[in-house]
């Protein structure tokens, strides 16, 4: 710990070169509320970090485009909030942003932080799963998209190369007649790491009562790795919502979840409350669409 | 490890330290400058204890690095001691008994003179979102709740 140096480039271009020739020995710094304790309490020890909070008109920013949302990779928490762009349909975003850290945290934590930490403590990560964002990496040799399903590869590990920074996330709006909606359980409401977390995005056919296409992912469902319960997934999909349907689908999701006891809960109360989200998501997203169509 | 300048305007005064690169905001507040307000909890942003505001925003200065700060335009609670919405908080919380051990309460009435500069009827509820990165370790939740609506209301008095 006592030997690191900390760079602070002058531009991004400066930024990507140095990452370019030090890559691996380098750990990027954007607020540093995830990477601090993490180094003080010598879990990671890189040795040197790269400061790229100065790049706030660059990479701070939310915007509407193209049928999508992009949120920069240094935009905060607070920002998310404070965007008009996730009330409604799209409120996953609004619902976990609410209760992500507390205000002193929102205010500077970034959605870049949040997925690079890679964790199944990162309330954005499973959020922007259900709603199939996709990554922009950039290197001094170019950029490329990365979907997030991809992008997540093990607990605080990420696709990332050591030459690239994560710059934006995006996602497009989802089509047709759909809800979404997100659930996580903690010992108390704010700054607290989940037990579980669940987001959802339900697409209904017009008889609003089929599903066209749903999007779950959980914060953990094997091991300690936020993913898609892609079977659970796949066996709502043409099916008509009712009491039976949510129960079979309940037990499809406990076949693919494989969780695990720790200190903050046992695997079997993990998988009591994320097959409870999916009811409680289920019903809700649906009883939404109903409503908005009316 | 290499020690670098920064400039910080720390309750309205420039002020210049050397810091080294993992130095935290808090370290310099209360190590180089003295300001003992800021206090040390948890260090890992759970507690809050540590609240300052950093360019008009309410942050835990146990996670951010002074290197970071270069520039930026720090408030503490001795940075307040003149204001007026403080002096009426600290009134309040004087009058509900909203300080029982007293560690938790210089970031107690940071956030809630952050609060108190947006609204001026807060709700219970906007009360807790405000006041829910701070721990009171003595569970004197409702005194403090108090004291912050009742702050907040004599402020536009």
């Amino acid at each position: 710990m006592s030997s690191v140096e900390l760079y602070s480039p002058t531009d991004l271009a400066d930024a990507l070169r140095f990452i370019e020739h030090k890559g691996e020995e380098v750990a990027v710094i954007a607020s540093g509320t995830d990477l601090i304790p993490r180094m003080r309490k010598r879990q990671v020890s890189p040795s040197v970090l790269l400061d790229i909070s100065s790049f706030q008109s660059d990479l701070r920013y939310v915007r509407q485009s193209d049928g999508g949302v992009s949120l920069g990779a240094l935009t905060t928490l607070t920002d998310v909030l404070e965007s008009s762009l996730f009330n409604g349909k799209l409120s996953v975003i609004h619902e976990a942003a609410e209760i992500f850290g507390a205000p002193q945290v929102r205010n500077v934590a970034t959605v870049g932080g949040n997925v690079c930490s890679a964790a199944s403590s990162e309330d954005l990560i499973p959020v922007l799963m259900a709603l199939g964002a996709r990554l922009k990496v950039i290197s001094s040799g170019g950029e490329r998209t990365v979907p997030i399903k991809d992008f997540v590869v093990g607990k605080r590990e990420t696709a990332l190369k050591p030459s690239e920074i994560l710059a934006e996330v995006r996602f497009d709006y989802p089509k047709g007649k759909y809800w979404t909606g997100f659930e996580k359980l903690g010992r108390r409401n704010m700054l607290i790491i989940s037990l579980v977390s669940m987001a959802m995005r339900l697409t209904l056919e017009d008889d609003l009562s089929t599903v066209r296409s749903a999007s779950i992912a959980l914060n953990r469902v094997s091991g300690r790795v936020p993913a898609l319960a892609s079977k659970t997934e796949e066996f709502l999909v043409g099916s008509k919502l009712s009491e039976k349907t949510i129960v079979e689908a309940q037990k499809v999701l406990a076949t693919e979840l494989a969780l695990t006891s720790d200190f903050r809960s046992s695997a079997a109360y993990r998988m009591e409350i994320a097959q409870v989200y999916l009811k409680r998501l289920l019903l809700r997203c649906s009883e939404r669409i109903r409503r908005e169509t009316e | 490890m290499t020690r670098r300048v920064i400039s910080l305007n720390v309750n309205g005064a420039e002020r210049s330290v050397q810091v080294g690169p993992l130095e935290r905001l808090i370290d310099v507040l209360r190590d180089e400058l003295w300001l003992k307000s800021v206090k040390e909890g948890c260090s890992t942003g759970d507690c809050g204890i540590c609240a300052v505001m950093v360019d008009g925003k309410l942050v835990n200065s146990c996670l951010m690095l002074a290197a970071q700060c270069d520039g930026r335009r720090v408030l503490t609670l001795e940075g307040l001691q003149n204001d007026l919405t403080m002096k009426r908080l600290q009134g309040s919380f004087i009058a509900n008994n909203a300080a029982q051990c007293g560690f938790c309460t210089p970031a107690m009435l940071m956030a809630s003179w952050d609060l108190a500069r947006h609204s001026s009827k807060p709700s219970t509820e906007e009360v807790k979102v405000a006041m829910s990165g701070i721990l009171c370790r003595c569970t004197g939740y409702y005194q403090i709740i108090d004291s912050v609506k009742q702050g907040c209301r004599e402020e536009r008095r």
